[in-house]
Parts: structure tokens; sequence; C-alpha cells
């Protein structure tokens, strides 16, 4: 276990070093992502306006408030991609991690979690000029910031999952992007990405109950821009825990498998 | 005393989609795939002692790398047995991995923005090794390679050479007891080669290390190895020492004649190679050696007489090509 | 040599090389079907809500999507290629491969890579700007056409000075590859008429990343909001923005020789 910890700590350094360097670009990269959210703020302050006022339950100053914190989120939910473990094998490169005493995806989990200390930091002015924009109107106990803390970082090791599972598939077959694609285009809808889950049609919002998609997204900004009960916040935390659970049983499934196929062929 | 590496029959195949080109083959073949076997490594034995440094020889797609990947365990054989250490590699256990250490000339590992100091403390905490030992251990290399200065530098700023030197004693630091290297110099000018070796040499015979090194270079193997393997087409052609590679497989020896009067045919003594001025080289074959020079010397004035083995890059050669044409 | 030849050479050379990689075609093909089904849910869910956004009805939303579709397929196929590879000639140094032949230095630079099967945004967007005009019921006329023609025109070139002008800085900042980053997300916010915007917003889609003339004036010739002023004025600021692009380009080439002899 303290192993572990000095592996975790030692490999988060290096990637905050890595990424101060490279603040400027990571800024660059950050400012091109908030036009994401932004349209999507104006497209639903304006319906609300239209409307007098609001949108399937949301003032323009709650969109706001869910469109500024979702930049935070979707700076959490940035994890070693599909595209990366495509490239990490044909590079070779996983061999040099597999030649390590310590699984691959650990070093994964680190080296990101690292840059998003860089990335929090970094967020704040963007939050800053977006809320003087857009003027959203918060209501936020103590309960709601803890458990947001807690939620951005499960949020993070489950999309960490998510695109690991996806990302072994190019342990068999090269042509993906096809699938991987696939799968953005479904996690923007399922997961609050593109809107609030509650101005879905009620059966998508069925469906996203059985899938791991809200709790990467949804629920996180929800958490801390809604209104909800001590109850619920901590079961969406519990939540987040069982699917990070059975995302660590189906990824070291399907890792052994993948590693007798890596193994066979080669790298 | 146990052989550190012990390889017993082992055999590698893959099997390889077989493409036809076009639009119609690509799309039969995404249903009913024909598969071609390629027997990368084909039924080879041999086993290292402790602290021996053996080259491992072949050319291009013989089987090394195979060879050496199977060893470090990044891939599993298709049948035969390997041990390294008592360990089975394929298994890759934890144990085994921090006790062995695989240098690849063409991969980094080191983060290419940050100094290498900071990606050392890296492999510290990636290794578990304790801090007093892993200071005293990365002191002493960056001594023995004089990187005192560069340490400190972004490893993009380094030339190739410094950043090799790098790569090897960040993948050294855990003082691995065996050590694979593939193409460990590749791309290095004479110079950084030379320094490489020695910091090698010093590293097995320091720690007493077990070192199974592939390179182009035969400088490497005759700077580093008493011992070779031979491989070609996945099987072991020689195991033995390099000296003993020269007489078995070359049966010739190159004289060099200077004569005074350069007209002079030679093609009677042997095969001529070359001809530079007064300088002639041929090439004779060994039991006809000793005859050769006394009728050279008796036949005509000689300025001078140089009798040399085979260069052994032309014995390789040689090795290779004859297989070839035996096959 | 000829420009437009020179351009009809590479665009030959970059169908005939991508004509190898048939199956990007079936892959774009599901990535423009992606892009429509999201796009097709997005337009639902806000027309869950309301029967007009802005003024703009769903059908007509749908021709600003085709045409969003379109235009990226021309950015993506022509533009942004060429822009790439000329930023990393410029970071590698091998731009003078390019500046020593003998045609003129920009056009060399903006035909070289031709992505062929991107064009099937461009199908896709024409399908989806008729099922929008099917909806409408309306007819085309001929002045119609040419007017969506012209201002599509005028947008893409002005598109490209745009994208000229950011490649251009990379003479000086060697690292831009965060700028056609930032350009991408300025892009999709074409997928809306720019009307909708905040007025900051909107000043900054029309004049500095004129995505207000590349999508939203060639959908509103098509839903007949387009004024001939408008149209003029996309002419000016055409021209402008050639000039400008042209101009950087050359102070740039400029620097980039002075450096490197």
């Amino acid at each position: 276990m303290r192993r572990y910890i000095d592996f975790y700590l030692a490999s988060m350094k290096i990637s905050i070093l890595e990424q101060i360097q490279y603040s400027v670009a990571n800024y660059f990269y950050m400012i091109g992502m908030v036009t994401e959210p932004v349209i999507y703020l104006v497209v639903w302050t304006t319906i609300a306006k239209q409307q007098g006022g609001m949108a399937g339950g949301y003032t323009a100053g709650a969109f706001a408030a869910y469109y500024i914190i979702w930049t935070l989120v979707r700076n959490m939910n940035i994890v070693f991609t599909p595209y990366g473990w495509e490239w990490r094998i044909r590079e070779g490169r996983l061999s040099m991690e597999l030649m390590r005493p310590i699984h691959p995806i650990h070093g994964d989990v680190a080296f990101f979690a690292g840059w998003k200390f860089v990335v929090i930091l970094l967020w704040l002015p963007i939050a800053a000029i977006l809320s003087w924009i857009f003027k959203p109107t918060f209501e936020i106990s103590w309960m709601e910031v803890i458990v947001f803390f807690l939620a951005i970082w499960g949020a993070y090791l489950i999309r960490t999952m998510l695109l690991s599972l996806l990302g072994m598939i190019t342990f068999w077959t090269t042509r993906v992007s096809a699938i991987f694609e696939l799968y953005f285009g479904l996690e923007l809808i399922l997961s609050g990405r593109l809107v609030p889950m509650t101005l879905m049609p009620a059966w998508v919002q069925n469906l996203s109950n059985f899938l791991p998609f809200k709790w990467t997204f949804f629920f996180p900004i929800e958490a801390l821009v809604g209104n909800m009960t001590n109850a619920q916040l901590w079961s969406g935390i519990g939540m987040q825990v069982l699917w990070i659970a059975f995302g660590i049983l189906i990824l070291n499934f399907i890792w052994n498998f993948a590693i007798k196929q890596y193994s066979a062929v080669g790298g | 005393m146990t052989a550190t590496i012990s390889v017993s029959n082992l055999s590698k195949h893959y099997k390889v989609p077989e493409r036809e080109g076009g639009m119609k083959a690509a799309v039969a073949s995404l249903f009913n795939r024909k598969y071609r076997t390629v027997k990368a490594v084909d039924d080879v034995s041999f086993s290292i002692e402790p602290g021996e440094v053996v080259g491992f020889l072949g050319p291009n797609g013989a089987g090394k790398t195979t060879t050496l990947k199977v060893l470090s365990g990044l891939l599993h054989p298709t049948s035969g047995s390997v041990t390294v250490l008592g360990f089975e590699p394929y298994k890759r256990p934890h144990a085994y991995l921090r006790q062995v250490a695989l240098v690849m000339g063409n991969r980094n590992q080191l983060s290419w923005d940050l100094p290498a100091i900071d990606s050392f403390e890296l492999q510290r905490a990636i290794y578990g090794i304790p801090v007093s030992e892993f200071k005293k251990t990365r002191d002493d290399f960056i001594d023995l390679l004089e990187l005192k200065d560069l340490v400190n530098k972004p490893i993009r700023n380094l030339s190739l050479g410094e950043r090799m030197k790098m790569e090897i004693v960040g993948a050294l630091l855990h003082r691995p007891k065996v050590l694979f290297l593939d193409e460990p110099t590749i791309g290095l000018d004479v110079t950084m080669q030379r320094r490489i070796r020695t910091f090698i040499k010093e590293y097995n015979q320091r720690w007493g290390v077990t070192v199974l090194l592939t390179s182009h270079y035969m400088a490497d193997v005759e700077a580093l190895c008493k011992r070779v393997i031979v491989i070609h087409h996945g099987r072991t052609l020689f195991d033995g020492e390099l000296s003993s590679l020269v007489t078995q497989f070359s049966s010739f020896k190159t004289l060099g004649v200077t004569l005074p009067n350069p007209e002079v045919d030679l093609s009677q003594y042997g095969e001529v190679l070359t001809r530079d001025g007064a300088r002639v080289t041929l090439r004779v074959s060994k039991a006809r050696t000793s005859q050769v020079t006394a009728n050279l010397l008796s036949d005509l004035q000689v300025d001078d007489l140089t009798v040399e083995d085979t260069p052994i890059d032309d014995v390789i050669d040689s090795v290779f090509t004859s297989n070839e044409e035996t096959k | 040599m000829n420009p437009i030849k020179l351009a009809l050479t590479y665009l030959r050379i970059g169908v005939l090389n991508e004509m190898q990689y048939r199956i990007n075609f079936f892959i774009q093909l599901l990535q423009s079907f992606i892009s429509v089904a999201t796009g097709l849910i997005g337009l639902s869910l806000v027309f869950g809500q309301v029967t007009t956004l802005a003024g703009w009805s769903r059908s007509e939303l749908l021709a600003v999507m085709g045409v969003h579709l379109l235009m990226g397929g021309v950015i993506r196929s022509l533009i942004q290629p060429n822009m790439e590879r000329l930023m990393d000639d410029v970071r590698n140094g091998t731009l003078d491969f390019a500046l020593t032949k003998p045609a003129d230095a920009q056009t060399l630079v903006s035909v070289r890579e031709f992505r062929f099967w991107q064009l099937v945004d461009v199908i896709v967007g024409i399908v989806i700007i008729s099922l929008a005009f099917y909806e409408l019921k309306g007819t085309l006329g001929f002045l119609q056409l040419l007017g969506f023609l012209a201002a599509l025109i005028m947008g893409g070139v002005m598109l490209y000075c745009v994208w000229l002008m950011v490649t251009s800085i990379s003479f000086w900042v060697i690292r831009v590859q965060e700028i056609s980053n930032l350009f991408e997300g300025l892009y999709a916010a074409g997928r809306w008429p720019v009307g909708i915007y905040p007025d900051w917003l909107r000043t900054g889609l029309t004049f500095l990343v004129p995505v207000a003339f590349a999508v939203t004036v060639p959908a509103e010739a098509l839903t007949n909001r387009l004024s001939g002023t408008s149209l003029l004025f996309a002419l000016g600021m055409t021209v402008l923005f050639v000039f400008l692009a042209r101009g950087l380009w050359l102070l740039g080439l400029s620097n980039y020789s002075g450096a490197s002899s």
C-alpha cells in the first residue's frame, strides 16, 4: 500500500511538473473546450427567456450554473483515450510499461490525476469570467461542496474505466475509430453533457439510470448546482463507488484476455 | 551453480493473416481469414550462467528481438520452456520484473520535457527502491557516465547519445540482475557507442550482472561478449566463444602483399580481393596459407606481407549467406 | 505553374491516395451519421420546449445544420489538412521543400493535402439541406440559389483566410496546434444562427472567426432572409480578409527565410 501511495505521489508530481510547462497550451485547449457549453448555454437561455424565464424547471441562472460547472466536470472527464491505447500499442510503449512491476492503468490514473490539479487551478479564472458574463445562480451548502469534490474524482475514475475498456479493444483490432465515435455519441446524450438529464424524455432518463454515463457528468454537476437532499447526495456517491468497483472487476477480467492476446502476437 | 537463463526447445510462432490485394479480398477476409504461420523462433535452446555477457547475432527478422521479448516476459512461448532467475517470465510476477530490465535503443521511457533527475525519482517509486540505495546508485551512475551537468536539463535539450545514457541510467536504477539490451547503441556516434559499451562492461563486472545483448555493431559484440549465439530464421546456427566462431566459420585468411612491381599478376596464388597501387589483398584458404606465403616469398620480391583472420563482420556475413544457400 | 493546374494535380494525387483506404469511406459515413443523429436529437430537445428559436423554425434550423455540416466537410477535407501540414513544416523546418518549388508559395501550401473521404460530410450536408427544403415546402429560385452559392463560396474563402492567418502566426510562435483546437470549438458555434448569441460573441463570430458568414449567411440565403446589402457586405469582408491573409503570410514568410538563412 505504501508503495502505491509513493508511486502515485511521484507520478502526479511528474505530470504536474510537465503540465505546468505547457500551461499556455493547456489554456488554449481549455478555452477551445469552453465554446461547447457556451453554445448549449446560449441556446437554453434563449429558450428559457422565450418561455418567460424557465425551461424544463431551469432558469437562465440555473442553466448558467449548470454549464459553468460543466466546464470543470468536462475537464475531470479527460482521461487516457482509446486513441491513446491504439498509439501505445502501435508504438510499443506498452511493452516498456509492462516491464514495470506496476499495472499500466495505475500509471494512467496517477498521471491524469496529477494533471487535474493543474487543470483545476487553470479553470478558476475561466469560471470567474464565465460567471461574470452569464450570471449563474447558486445555492450551495457545505455538504454539496464536499460531495461535489468527491463526485468529480468518482467521475474521473468511472470514465477512466470506461475508456480503458474501450481502449483495450485495440488489442484485437486497430480499425476501431467507428466504435469509439459511436460511444462518444451515446455518452453525449446519456451523460448530461448535452443537456441536464431532467430535460430528456422520461424513457431516456430511465435508461440512463442503468448506465454509468450520468454518474460521470450529470451527477457531479447536479450535486453542486441542484437541490438534492443529503440522502440523494450520498447515495449518488454510493452509486459511483458501485460503478467503480464493477469497473475494476470487468477491467481485470478483460485485461487478462487482452494481455494473453498481446503476449501471443507481440507488441 | 544453476544457470541464470535457461531456454530449452523454445519456439514462438505467429499466425499472420494473409491478405490479397483488392476490395473483394479485403471484404472476404473479414469473414474467412486465411492465416499463415511464421516461425519467428524455432526450437532454440541455450543456457546462460550468472555474470555472463552474451551477444545475440543475426540479421533483421532472425528472431533476436522475439527471443528477448520472450525472456523479458512480453511474449508467451508457443512451446518449450524458459526460466530466468527461476521465474517463468511470461507470468510477469512483480518479483521477477524487479530483477530484470529491458533496454531498447529506439524506445524512451523518460519524460521528454523534464530533467532526467525528476524521471529518476519516478523510477525509484515504480521499483520501490529504498531512498538511500537509490541515491547512491544514481550518483554512481551519473559519475560513471559523466552526466553531472546534464541531469538537470530537460531531456528534449540533450543529444541522442546523452539521451541514451540517461535512458540506461533510468533503466538500471533498480540494479537488475539480468539485463536485456536490444540495439543499445543504434544511431549513436562512435565515441558515444564506446562510452556506453564501457559502462555496460563496468556494470557487469561490478555487480556480476548477466547481460544478453543484440547489436548490429560488431564492435559492441567484440568489446563486450566472450560468447555469442548466432540465430538465423529462428534457429541457432552457432553458440560458443566469439573466437571459435571465426575459426569454425571462416576457412579463409586474408593476405596483404606489398610489391615493388604492382604489375605482377597474383591470381595464381589466391583470389584477389583488392588492388590499391602496390598493395594487394588475397583470399586464401586456411589450409594453404603457409604454403602460399612461402611461395610468394620465394617467387617474388615482396616488400611487406601480412596474414589476417577474416574480419568478424565478413564471417558473420558468410555464415548467413552460406546458410541461405543450403536452405 | 498555373495555380489551378497545380491544385488539380494535387487533388488528383489526393484522391488516388485516399482510394486505397476505402474502409475510411464507411467510417466517415458512420461519423457523419452520428453527428447528424446528435444534431437531430439536440433539435428535437429544443423544439420539445418551443416552436421557434430566435425566430427560426425547426426546419429552418435543419437547413442551418446542413450548411454547417457541408462547410465543415469542406474545411476538413481542403483547408485544415493543408494548414496543419504547413504548421508541421514550419516547426520541423521542412517548409524549404515547398518554398524552392517554382510556384506561388501560398498557393502551393494551400493545395498540397486533400482528404477525399471528408467530402462525405458535404454530401450529407446537401441531403440535410434538401430535407429541410422539403419540409419547408419552399421553392428554390434561381437568384436564391445564386445568392446561396455566392455566400457559401465567400464564407469558405474567409474561413480559409482565417486559417491561413492563424497558421502564419506559427512563423513566430511555434506552438499553434492548440489554436486550431480553439478554431474547431468556435466553428461548432455555427450549428446555430449567430443571431442567438450575445453581442460580444456574435461580433467575434462575425469578424474574428467569420462563422457567421460561412454558415449563417448562406443559410439565410436559403431561407429568404438575406438582403442584397448583407451579401455586398460579405463581399467587402471577403476582399478584406484575402488581403489581410496575404499580407500576414508574406510577412511571416520573410520572417521565416530571415531566420533560417
